[in-house]
């Protein structure tokens, strides 16, 4: 059998999608069992999990508007938007059937299994079992995805309302976990868009409609029509918002009004594969135009269209098997992008254009879509030019890193920048205020999301961020206390110290997989305080603990031994309180 | 970062977003009520977490009201500060100027104690409060939505504000609509206009030659206001006179779009978000001069019989617009253009109904350009103006090492005298380099901001702010001691009236009115600059007061001169027993230690040759 070609480098078999999409509706049938598990056939690499879905108005929204929650740091730590700390959210009630599965030992005694006999493991669900399938897909990343010889899982979605907000989908990019999940979704099919759509505006037909995809009768319910208008109007909403974002609309009324409605976090992540309703696959992998064509193309042509296209829009729920059988035989698929041809397919080429026709998408639609990409084009020429300033960056910390050496003679660099009385305390300062400039530049482009979603993950900034964070804080701590800025804003540690030393110890931390500690970049923060409150209570104590953290430090290279100079701060603190001769 | 391919036109999208949500609907149908229930008056409903406060349009105000167009300075007749935020302006502006007779309505139902009382159920109640109104109902609620804002923000209370207005007469002058935006409020006032409607256009015009007119024409609307199910009855008055009111102020209109970007003095200006609608969609637009030219060029396309009507039908253009998003809008005027943006344009025009082949397409698509030009240029030059900041930051750095490296040698003499006296070195050379340029970058950086090119806000951003003060502490001491050392004080008189540069005047302004009266902490050290920039000049000028103290006998200016020199004796002492002075201040041989001395020295020889004089200069100082 043959395979299915998704992007440049992702292939997968039609017999795994097959058997998938037949285990995920199977699934819903065993509801007791909460998920199926089998081979393809005896001899193949790949192990399915395949998760039920439910039906009850419960199982979808946990309460409150959207039914979302912070995401468990210890079971996902990696879903965050890492230098600025922000926590990814995600689906309470789904989250909640997702850690019964895990709380059920058989579960995870057989994925185990699977990875120790090195099988392909493969997790799929339809429905909100899809919704489960993406969590236990996340979760086996974060157990496995570091081990040696790991085999990449796959995650077959079909029609899976969302689970996650962006954070997610920024932090799956960033880890590179993004192109394990596969989302097929029917053109019309509602259920996706739902997450769109506050429970408060819904609530009263949901559970119809749920119900409509339990017993399956011949008739849609009679308030489908309105209750498609509800979905398509919130969903408008979230997409016309994040398209005045995209395009650039920095209008302060956008952010007045959204403030004043319900707003759905929920945005897709990983792939999707749109099954066009005309036997053909259309692939979009850039989440900002799937949100756009999930809104566009349940736009009607005519009024008329509405009753029929709303009863669709729930039939094509249950509908993925039969269609792809039929579309699979022959798979075409096609991707709406075509990122790294440089000339950007405005007036596309023919086939993009019936591929628009054949998602049902407007003028204004391809407008979006346009816009989606050129965003990613512009984050990409955006990481080219932080790029390039990393030789500006190497150049002030090799300056910098001679003054330190320079400075070994004598006090050491943080007592010497701090009285700041030769030419070359002069010259570092300057390296320290380039750097400044550049490293603040690089966390107003992260705040304000300019720099591909991969940015974050890339080791060579990773690397160069904890030098210059070692090498250059301990200048900023002097400059602090050498203006006595302590005295107006308080603790260096409190709100003295700048985003640009947390982030990219935020970096190295997630990186590293280290605990958030204090770090010794700040070691001399600390002398400072303790300077501050000699004599007074615990002080002996206190110093005595840094004494030992500073060993571990200075053996990691966090710290430079130059702090154990005769006349440095540090060890005049200590000979104060007779630690040291 | 920002290229011409990454360029879309948003105003239309924004337009489509505010249909999408049911907060323009809302509104209207409370717009209704009030119409029909309430006039002269206002209705309070709240709809699920947000509390909506509609104002009728039917209020008192009249085209015979002979204040119905005059503006009145707020300031003046603010006499309860009730929009304090909105006094503040600057030295070459107009006044801030608004609509007598509207500001008078709203305080009528203000006092109304049932108006105080449920708004201030509603803020405890709500998160998010929205003021509308139709027709003169807008503008009241824009009033209304100003003193809330105004009250927010002096009492602290974080409370969401939007105002939509459907169809509102406009309300002040340009100074109003800057001061807004100054106070970055521009962004909670969306004015929905439909096409034709000749209200929000009509003070635009002189009132008083057609003032006669109008008063039959509002109290039409108000009628159909109060009891729409009447249906629309005829307009009562000929078609001739509706033509010439049409045309009158079409003139005027046009005048003021030729007139310019710029505003006309004692003109009425629009301020916020203008949501303009047709049958096909909305746009938004935010550029008070676009505005103003989209407002000209749509009604070109009315008739004198529409442009009373539509000022009826914001039901209709309301209901339409936001049922917009379920329907596939195509464009079937033929081939799209090529670049994202110029089809964005042409279909932006498609949502205000105007085909590609009219006369006013071209303009509007100007208009629509130049809108998103302006509103993006001041941004960019302040991301532009953030970079250049941080390339002369390092002379900023040499200058301040200079003042270490003063403060620190052996003549005792501080960076000011060091400076003033300084030789050819090239060390001294190099810092009066790097004064000059410093002064020019924030110089550019004033030119930008007076001219408009700037975020209205720009003065403040913490980051500038404090940037500006930060260059004014360190350098203007030695502009002062320039000023001196070439003897301009001699030509020009002294530093402080005659000859402290504009800039600095300014960043003291931005400074005050950003940090309040924010009192530190006391300070351990010596502040690392001296918080008064202008202590060396007091230094200066109280050294020539001392001399002309030698050189008189005349016992009045003796008095008069001894007075001076005691209060600033007493300033200088407050400051550096406070340590808000620099240690250049009080290094050895600094012209303040130098003063001092001489000071001292003069005031023992006082007491021991006039003791009596003493005493009476004592009961002077210390009333």
């Amino acid at each position: 059998m043959g395979t299915v070609k998704l992007g440049e480098n992702m292939e997968i078999k039609v017999e795994v999608i097959k058997k998938a999409c037949s285990m995920a509706m199977k699934a819903h049938k065993y509801p007791e069992k909460q998920y199926l598990f089998d081979k393809i056939k005896s001899s193949s690499p790949e192990v399915v999990f395949s998760f039920a879905g439910s039906l009850s108005v419960h199982d979808w929204f946990a309460g409150g508007s959207f039914g979302d929650m912070e995401v468990d740091r210890r079971l996902f730590p990696s879903l965050k938007y890492v230098g600025l700390d922000e926590i990814g959210r995600v689906n309470e009630a789904f989250f909640k059937r997702f850690k019964a599965v895990l709380a059920n030992p058989k579960f995870e005694l057989e994925v185990k299994k699977a990875v120790d006999d090195r099988r392909k493991v493969v997790f799929t669900g339809h429905s909100s079992g899809g919704a489960i399938a993406i969590l236990a897909t996340v979760w086996f990343l974060e157990v496995n995805s570091r081990l040696p010889n790991f085999i990449e899982p796959l995650c077959l979605t079909f029609g899976s309302p969302l689970v996650g907000d962006r954070i997610i989908n920024i932090a799956l990019r960033r880890e590179k976990w993004s192109r394990c999940f596969v989302n097929f979704v029917m053109r019309l099919d509602i259920v996706p868009r739902i997450s769109l759509s506050p429970l408060s505006s819904i609530g009263h037909q949901l559970q119809r409609v749920l119900d409509y995809f339990n017993q399956n009768p011949q008739q849609p319910p009679a308030d489908a029509p309105d209750f498609y208008e509800t979905v398509v109007k919130n969903a408008s909403s979230v997409a016309n918002y994040a398209a005045c974002k995209i395009m650039g609309s920095t209008n302060p009324l956008l952010e007045t009004a959204s403030s004043f409605i319900e707003l759905s976090p929920y945005r897709p992540l990983g792939t999707y594969v749109f099954c066009t309703g005309t036997g053909k696959l259309v692939e979009i992998s850039n989440a900002d135009a799937v949100l756009q064509v999930l809104f566009y193309s349940s736009q009607l042509s005519t009024e008329e269209e509405k009753v029929p296209v709303a009863q669709t829009s729930l039939r094509d729920h249950l509908n993925y098997e039969n269609y792809l059988k039929e579309c699979l035989r022959t798979p075409i698929v096609t991707s709406l992008f075509h990122l790294h041809q440089e000339a950007p397919p405005v007036t596309s080429t023919a086939n993009v254009d019936m591929d628009l026709n054949d998602l049902g998408l407007s003028e204004r639609a391809s407008l979006c879509l346009r816009a989606a990409e050129a965003l990613e084009r512009q984050k990409l020429r955006n990481q080219n030019t932080i790029d390039g300033k990393q030789i500006d960056i190497e150049k002030c910390l090799g300056n910098l890193e001679k003054y330190k050496s320079s400075c070994a003679h004598k006090a050491g660099y943080y007592d010497a920048f701090k009285s700041s009385d030769q030419k070359e305390d002069f010259h570092a300062n300057v390296n320290r205020l380039e750097l400044a400039g550049i490293w603040d530049e690089i966390i107003e482009m992260l705040k304000r999301h300019e720099l591909p979603d991969e940015f974050e993950g890339q080791k060579k900034w990773i690397r160069l961020g904890t030098r210059y964070r070692r090498i250059v804080e301990p200048l900023d701590i002097a400059n602090y206390y050498r203006h006595l800025k302590n005295e107006d804003t308080g603790h260096y540690m409190g709100k003295g110290r700048p985003r640009r030393y947390k982030c990219t110890q935020k970096w190295r931390e997630h990186a590293e997989k280290l605990r958030d500690e204090f770090p010794g970049s700040c070691f001399w923060a600390e002398v400072e305080e303790l300077w501050i409150r000699s004599g007074s209570q615990g002080t002996r104590e206190s110093i005595l603990q840094l004494k030992t953290k500073v060993e571990k430090w200075i053996g990691e290279e966090e710290v430079g031994d130059d702090v154990l100079l005769e006349n440095s701060t540090f060890m005049k603190l200590q000979r104060q309180h007779g630690l040291a001769s | 970062m920002d290229t011409e391919t990454s360029s879309f036109e948003t105003s239309e999208m924004l337009g489509t977003f505010l249909a999408s949500t049911p907060l323009l609907s809302e509104s209207w149908r409370l717009c209704n009520l009030a119409n029909a229930n309430s006039p002269q008056s206002f209705l309070v409903e709240q709809v699920g977490s947000i509390g909506y406060v509609a104002f009728s349009g039917i209020q008192s105000v009249s085209g015979s009201d002979p204040s119905f167009r005059n503006l009145v300075p707020l300031p003046d007749v603010d006499i309860n500060g009730f929009f304090y935020p909105l006094h503040r302006q600057s030295e070459e502006e107009e006044p801030v100027m608004v609509q007598g007779a509207l500001l008078r309505g709203f305080e009528n139902i203000y006092n109304n104690t049932s108006f105080q009382i449920q708004m201030h159920a509603l803020i405890q109640t709500s998160k998010s409060i929205i003021f509308t109104g139709h027709s003169v109902g807008g503008t009241t609620a824009s009033i209304a939505a100003l003193w809330l804002l105004s009250h927010l923000q002096s009492n602290f209370v974080n409370v969401s504000v939007l105002c939509i207005t459907f169809g509102s007469p406009l309300l002040g002058n340009e100074s109003l609509s800057r001061a807004i935006l100054r106070e970055r409020w521009g962004g909670k006032f969306c004015h929905v206009v439909s096409k034709y409607d000749i209200m929000p256009r009509m003070l635009f015009a002189p009132m008083d030659p057609i003032a006669p007119h109008i008063k039959p024409l509002l109290q039409f609307w108000h009628w159909y206001m109060k009891s729409p199910h009447f249906g629309m009855l005829a307009v009562p008055l000929s078609d001739e006179i509706l033509a010439q009111i049409f045309q009158f102020i079409l003139v005027h209109l046009r005048g003021l779009v030729e007139a310019g970007e710029e505003a006309v003095a004692g003109t009425f200006r629009p301020f916020g978000n203008y949501i303009f609608c047709s049958e096909d969609g909305a746009v938004c637009v935010d550029n008070a001069a676009s505005v103003v030219k989209m407002m000209f060029l749509l009604f070109t396309m009315g008739s004198p019989s529409c442009s009373v009507e539509d000022h009826l039908k914001y039901g209709d253009y309301v209901g339409k617009i936001s049922s917009q998003f379920l329907e596939k809008r195509s464009f079937l005027q033929g081939e799209l253009p090529e670049s994202s943006y110029e089809a964005g344009v042409v279909l932006a025009l498609q949502s205000l109904g105007i085909s590609c082949k009219e006369p006013v397409a071209g303009p509007a698509m100007d208009c629509l350009k130049a809108a998103r030009r302006m509103g993006r240029t001041p941004n960019l030059n302040c991301a532009n103006l953030a970079i250049k900041l941080s390339k002369i930051n390092p002379y900023r750095a040499e200058i301040e090492w200079y003042k270490a490296f003063c403060d620190r040698s052996d003549d005792q003499m501080g960076y000011y005298d060091s400076f003033k006296q300084r030789g050819a070195s090239k060390r001294d050379s190099k810092v009066n380099l790097n004064r000059h340029k410093l002064a020019r970058f924030w110089d550019n950086v004033i030119n930008l901001f007076e001219s408009n090119q700037l975020p209205h806000d720009f003065h403040r951003q913490k980051k500038w702010v404090n940037a500006s003060q930060f260059y004014k502490l360190l350098v203007e001491p030695l502009d002062i001691a320039e000023y001196y050392r070439t003897g301009m004080h001699r030509s020009k008189g002294h530093y402080i009236d005659h000859g402290r540069e504009r800039r600095y005047r300014i960043f003291d302004r931005w400074w005050n009115e950003t940090s309040g009266s924010e009192k530190g902490n006391k300070r351990s050290k010596f502040a690392s600059l001296t918080q008064d920039t202008c202590f060396w000049a007091k230094v200066e000028e109280a050294r020539d007061l001392l001399d002309a103290l030698r050189s008189t006998s005349d016992p009045s200016q003796l008095a008069l001169y001894w007075h001076e020199i005691d209060c600033f004796a007493r300033c200088a002492k407050t400051l550096v027993e406070n340590k808000d002075v620099s240690i250049d201040v009080v290094a050895k041989n600094s012209s303040y230690s130098l003063w001092l001395r001489d000071y001292n020295e003069l005031k023992s020889q006082m007491e021991l040759f006039r003791p009596q004089f003493l005493s009476f200069v004592n009961e002077e100082m210390v009333p």
